[in-house]
């Protein structure tokens, strides 16, 4: 293991200011390395604190962050860590989140320098989630839980100061999202009637892990008074059947439904699994072509299904999503009958990653990294 | 006098993918032309508008143009080795 200090002797590793807050605050801001709130000064101290966990080189990138293909190495996620309000303890989800979006089938470029509104949102599964007190319930998505609101941080500020996601230059979003503030949360497996996202994906219980996914803010579908599940699941899927959202026009786009514990008992109460879910979503959420003008079905829809809409009459349904398993679930939330919409980015699948030691071991607490 | 501290960067350089790049036959008098529109709309007008002019100025003896199936995502390589080898120059263009 190389020692901070060493690292440190590389040029452009370290700056030295005065050591007050508010200076360096400014000095942090001036250099663009903030989203515009304050930050916790990245000293020497503090990040070779974040990296107490760490049992990767801390010099050694885990992977190149695009567009700038910046090298995302333990000792630079681990300074954006300390100014997102991180401790060492969330640490490994930061640097698993990274390694997860810069999969290649993410399609991170595209989703960085987008002019559309998507921001990555990373969702936590396992008993780590439980063991950092990450928020799964009432507000997951809202603020006011530390591990949830730096985690997301601490990936957003890596995804700017490393893979060069500036707002305006590498980062074109028309309207940019609050989500790029953060985005993160833990699915509530206590109130999943089915398994959870990990498991589903072929993770034992046991393993934590987490998925990443280029998705809009949530829309929220509120159904306070249905007492089936076709009424609940008619009225998601009536928020999911739309155009203004990209997932018609994409072959390989998901569709994140984030059910609330209510909703999701009231659909399991009644015979669904979640393939039946997904099945019933993927039927009902279709929409027909004469409502798209002539530039978006020749543009986009012929350009992207070949053959498909050559002939297509007014009247022909379109899919918002290609099939059943393009529906992500997420069981989510505290009392109240809402779920929520996310419409994805569109060309982008999300990825799943089992937390692992460098060794490869699975990790079942944060204590099995060890100390350094 | 005020204590100073050390802050490290979060920040990582550029990492620059440019190769050295195969030396250019470009023959004004028999240019052959690669269009490539990025998907997203206008982009196909802008390049109609980059044809004219490049055609009132050289001559022009072949034009390919191909259009990539969406802006997010890179152009097939089949599709970038159909413009290299049939075009000396390509224009590509991008709008919305």
């Amino acid at each position: 293991m190389s020692s901070i200090a060493g690292i440190l002797q590389a040029p452009g590793a370290r700056f030295e200011v005065s050591d007050d807050f508010e200076f360096a605050n400014d000095f942090c801001r001036e250099r663009g390395w903030t989203d515009g709130l304050p930050v916790v000064p990245p000293t020497e101290a503090r990040v070779a604190r974040m990296l107490r966990h760490c049992d990767r080189p801390w010099d050694e990138p885990v992977a190149m962050v695009p567009p700038r293909n910046g090298a995302a190495t333990p000792l630079r996620l681990a300074a954006n860590a300390v100014m997102a309000g991180c401790i060492a303890e969330y640490f490994p989800l930061v640097v698993l989140a990274i390694e997860a979006l810069c999969e290649e089938r993410f399609n991170l470029y595209a989703v960085q320098t987008t002019s559309h509104s998507c921001a990555p949102l990373i969702m936590v599964n396992g008993p780590v989630a439980r063991e950092l007190g990450m928020n799964s319930g009432v507000g997951a998505l809202g603020s006011g839980t530390r591990s949830n609101a730096s985690i997301g941080r601490a990936v957003r500020l890596a995804l700017v100061n490393i893979g060069g996601a500036i707002p305006g230059i590498g980062d074109m979003a028309t309207y940019g999202n609050p989500a790029k503030f953060s985005y993160c949360a833990a699915e509530n497996e206590a109130a999943n009637p089915w398994q959870p996202l990990h498991v589903e994906r072929g993770m034992p219980s046991a393993a934590s892990a987490v998925t990443v996914m280029a998705a809009e803010a949530p829309h929220n579908v509120n159904d306070p008074e249905s007492t089936t599940a076709e009424g609940i699941l008619g009225m998601i899927a009536s928020s999911v059947a739309t155009f203004g959202a990209n997932n018609a026009f994409h072959p390989a786009a998901e569709a994140v439904v984030l059910l609330s514990p209510e909703h999701a008992a009231a659909i399991a109460a009644a015979g669904y699994t979640k393939a039946a879910v997904k099945q019933y979503l993927y039927e009902h959420t279709r929409l027909p072509l004469a409502q798209l003008s002539k530039e978006n079905i020749e543009h986009r829809l012929q350009l992207r299904f070949p053959g498909r809409y050559t002939n297509a009459q007014a009247g022909e349904m379109v899919p918002i999503a290609q099939s059943a398993d393009k529906f992500v679930l997420i069981v989510m939330g505290g009392a109240g009958r809402h779920s929520a919409y996310l419409p994805s980015f569109g060309n982008t699948v999300s990825v799943t990653r089992m937390l692992r030691r460098a060794d490869g071991e699975p990790v079942r607490s944060i204590a099995d990294f060890g100390t350094r | 006098m005020r204590k100073t501290v050390f802050l490290v960067s979060p920040e990582a350089p550029l990492q620059s993918v440019v190769g050295a790049a195969p030396p250019r036959r470009l023959d004004p008098h028999a240019l052959r032309l690669g269009m490539l529109d990025n998907g997203k709309a206008n982009g196909d007008q802008l390049l109609a508008f980059v044809l004219e002019a490049l055609k009132a100025q050289a001559s022009v003896v072949s034009v390919i143009a191909r259009r990539k199936s969406a802006v997010s995502l890179p152009a097939p390589p089949a599709m970038l080795a159909q413009l290299a080898a049939e075009a000396d120059f390509v224009v590509s263009a991008i709008a919305d």
